[in-house]
């Protein structure tokens, strides 16, 4: 399976999701998607958003004030 | 510690941060008479520079004939209610941060972003001192207050953001 990054360090609301969305558009599905991000937004809007999509997410604060956020394409 | 994660950790849930800002900005109207606004201010402190610059927007049109001043008496442009409000926030959100541990520096990412955050910059500012105020000004304050400028305010803001994302979306992302 392909796994894609997608660095939005220092990067504010909607651009995170924005990218996300554009991205998940490009991907096949069962692909994975990691969202590096140090917006705390991002770990509310990003993860409600592909949850309501119906795609699996998860997410890890890998420092303080950064995450990982993972995105498996569903559908 | 199961407190400090679901309070102080995870971000809140939208409707719990809607009510406590209603009722702090109910608050802020009882203690000073006027709700809560940030733009005013910065266009203050502006004023205020100008003013060590050796001009005088104290007599400029746009402060005399167009517009509520809002300042009390004995405030200034620096010194005045909406510096303490926007010194606070900023303060607040510190706090919020550190407690959280989720503070960090941050840069600019490359020159694109720092364009873009100045074009925008501009044109936000330009635009709230057209409509005399920001999205807390001139929508959240505003709707409360039962003035029709608020709903005005809100359905353009949403095709603003509408438009906006789609161009974001479409040609810069």
């Amino acid at each position: 399976m392909a796994e894609y990054k997608l660095d939005c360090l220092y990067e504010a609301c909607p651009i995170p999701l924005l990218k996300a969305l554009k991205q998940l558009e490009k991907m096949a599905i069962g692909e994975v998607l990691i969202l590096h991000t140090d917006h705390n937004c991002s770990i509310k809007n990003v993860v409600e958003w592909t949850k309501k999509q119906g795609h699996y997410i998860d997410y890890v604060e890998i420092s303080e004030g950064e995450w990982e956020i993972y995105i498996e394409k569903a559908k | 510690m199961r407190i400090y994660e679901k309070v102080i950790k995870k971000p809140w849930p939208y409707w719990v941060g809607g009510i406590l800002l209603a009722l702090l900005n109910i608050s802020l109207l009882l203690a000073t008479g006027s709700p809560w606004s940030i733009t005013t201010g910065l266009l203050y402190w502006a004023a205020a520079i100008m003013e060590r610059l050796g001009f005088r927007p104290a007599d400029w049109y746009y402060f005399n004939n167009s517009y509520e001043y809002g300042l009390k008496a004995g405030q200034g442009f620096l010194f005045n209610t909406y510096t303490v409000l926007n010194i606070a926030i900023i303060i607040g959100a510190l706090i919020a941060v550190l407690w959280a541990k989720e503070f960090k520096w941050k840069r600019v990412k490359n020159i694109k972003q720092f364009l873009f955050a100045l074009g925008g910059g501009i044109i936000m500012g330009y635009g709230t001192r057209l409509s005399f105020g920001c999205n807390i000004g001139a929508y959240f304050s505003a709707i409360p207050s039962f003035s029709l400028h608020g709903w005005v305010f809100a359905a353009f803001m949403f095709v603003g953001a509408w438009i906006g994302s789609k161009i974001l979306f479409k040609y810069i992302l």
